[in-house]
């Protein structure tokens, strides 16, 4: 890819940025490019230095704040004409349900990419209560003189012990991952507003 | 690496490859390669920070009949280089102290 192909794509696939931002990484990624070809490099090589032009959009996007994106959005579109206007107020309860469904669509998938971390730490919680009931019972067992009960209940709370701490590690494991896919998922959202068409 | 921990590195590493003489993107990522992989995008978001914070100023001068961004670092910026020195050598004295407890197990 030659340089200018590199920044051309760039571009089109950050449009919805604010231009000025938009401007400067340009220039920035340009100089870079032109920094290495001074050292010796091929255009092309250069530009492979710079990465994948998706990973440098993504990497973009997951630094820009939501708010700058959405803004950006609507300020592209600001004079609106009168038959714009009417058509907006009259259309309301339709664009505005439709709105309210793509949002809680967002919202539905975060809590899908959640509830498996959630059910576990649930799990976990309860193991760990078990425990303490198992604990205690053996105990109040024992000092009704029913020691072989008494020590049952016990033993059951440390295996219920050894099985929450299992849970523990898994859940931690799980938010991680959970943690992971919404950032992803963010990223997704965000060129969803960016970029031209191929976003 | 913790990331927090790392974000604070990052940039008190581009301070000091700027500290004694003003540079450009391209030979911070170089001075700093090295010691650290740093990708464009990430330099410029540092970069971009800094510069927010004043800790950085930031010139374009000609060079090969283009223009270059040289950056120069402030007084925040050197007192945040020398903030760092002082909370590092907090860290060495608990690491310090950390290993003894190490060596004396074994």
């Amino acid at each position: 890819m030659s340089k200018q192909e590199f920044l051309n794509q760039l571009e089109r696939r950050l449009a919805g940025l604010p231009a000025e931002d938009i401007d400067e990484r340009l220039n920035f990624y340009s100089e870079m490019i032109d920094d290495r070809m001074e050292e010796g490099l091929s255009e092309e090589e250069a530009v492979n230095e710079i990465g994948p032009i998706d990973t440098v959009v993504s990497q973009i996007l997951s630094e820009t704040p939501f708010p700058i994106i959405v803004r950006e959005k609507i300020r592209s579109k600001r004079s609106f004409e009168t038959w714009e206007i009417v058509l907006l107020v009259l259309g309301f309860p339709l664009w505005f349900s439709l709105l309210v469904a793509a949002a809680s669509l967002v919202f539905s998938v975060f809590v899908v990419i959640w509830s498996l971390a959630f059910s576990m730490w649930a799990v976990t919680f309860s193991f760990a209560i078990s425990v303490i009931v198992a604990v205690l019972g053996g105990i109040v067992e024992i000092f009704r003189f029913e020691g072989w009960r008494g020590v049952a209940y016990i033993s059951i709370g440390f295996i219920m012990a050894g099985f929450s701490i299992l849970m523990f590690i898994a859940s931690i494991y799980m938010s991680k991952a959970a943690i992971l896919l919404s950032k992803k998922f963010w990223i997704k959202i965000k060129s969803f507003f960016v970029g031209g068409e191929n976003a | 690496m913790d990331i927090q921990l790392k974000r604070g590195l990052l940039d008190v590493c581009v301070l000091a490859a700027i500290k004694n003489e003003d540079s450009y993107g391209y030979k911070i990522i170089k001075d700093m390669k090295p010691y650290l992989e740093l990708s464009e995008s990430t330099l410029y978001t540092i970069l971009k920070r800094l510069e927010t914070a004043d800790m950085l100023k930031v010139r374009s001068v000609e060079h090969n009949g283009r223009l270059r961004k040289y950056y120069h670092i402030t007084s925040a910026g050197l007192k945040r280089i020398n903030d760092f020195r002082e909370e590092w050598k907090e860290m060495v004295s608990i690491y310090q102290f950390v290993s003894r407890e190490d060596d004396s197990n074994e």
